[in-house]
């Protein structure tokens, strides 16, 4: 069961240092979070801490946060990669990568890559917990997230 | 499509069956050989998964094995797909006020 990464590319009218900052000190103002957090409505931020190790989570107005994940690589202005668990136990982690590249003057290319989607089925059924740790709230949490 | 994903897998019973065939594909005899389930009800439990698209059927002789459909996989991914392109659209209308703020 081997699923392609998703991977999105965009070219933007500002240097790599300017590209990167905004993705992770700014990610509070430019995650959708009302369509993708773990809160929804309740969601206020989003935080990167800007070191590695450093935690990704969202926060909720009543001040709870939820984690998204863990930053694993921290090399700016060039290279983000995150372990990506929202809803999920850290060890079915995927991982996302972002790399800023000079693309010009003044511009840069920023490509994103999730990965290691196999990562959510693996030994989920080793233990039951696992199990529902695993399909089920992948599943569940697409339906809340989407709202249906 | 998810919501009928998600009604196959809110049985505990078909969950179980989900659960061992991604793990190693199976007819519907060894599947019933190995759970507390009749034979026509795991070939029921298969029917709706199937039409969940989370598994699929192959002839083998006079056997047909189950093994799981990407598609249910494939569903998920697209999801994933639209979250970031919904996040690079803005992230990129976020970069670009930075560039007016200069």
């Amino acid at each position: 069961m081997s699923i392609p990464p998703v991977r999105k590319e965009r070219t933007v009218q500002v240097p790599p240092e300017t590209a990167f900052s905004v993705f992770t000190e700014r990610i509070g103002e430019w995650w959708p979070l009302a369509s993708h957090s773990l809160g929804g409505d309740e969601a206020v931020s989003a935080v990167i801490e800007p070191r590695l190790g450093g935690r990704v989570y969202e926060r909720l107005a009543d001040g709870t946060e939820h984690d998204w994940g863990t930053v694993l690589v921290w090399d700016p202005p060039s290279r983000l990669v995150l372990s990506w668990h929202v809803g999920r136990d850290p060890a079915q982690s995927t991982e996302v990568e972002v790399r800023f590249d000079p693309a010009g003057e003044g511009a840069c290319r920023v490509v994103l890559e999730h990965r290691n989607w196999e990562r959510l089925g693996e030994e989920a059924s080793t233990t039951r917990d696992g199990y529902d740790g695993g399909w089920e709230t992948v599943l569940g949490r697409y339906t809340d997230l989407a709202g249906s | 499509m998810h919501a009928r994903q998600l009604d196959a897998l809110g049985d505990p019973t078909r969950r179980e069956i989900f659960d061992r065939i991604r793990h190693q594909p199976r007819a519907v005899g060894e599947l019933a050989a190995e759970l507390p389930v009749s034979r026509p009800a795991v070939s029921q439990h298969l029917r709706v998964l199937r039409e969940a698209g989370l598994v699929q059927a192959e002839a083998s002789g006079t056997r047909r094995i189950y093994s799981v459909d990407p598609s249910g996989l494939d569903a998920l991914r697209s999801w994933v797909e639209d979250m970031w392109d919904e996040a690079m659209a803005r992230f990129a209308a976020a970069t670009d006020e930075e560039r007016g703020d200069r």
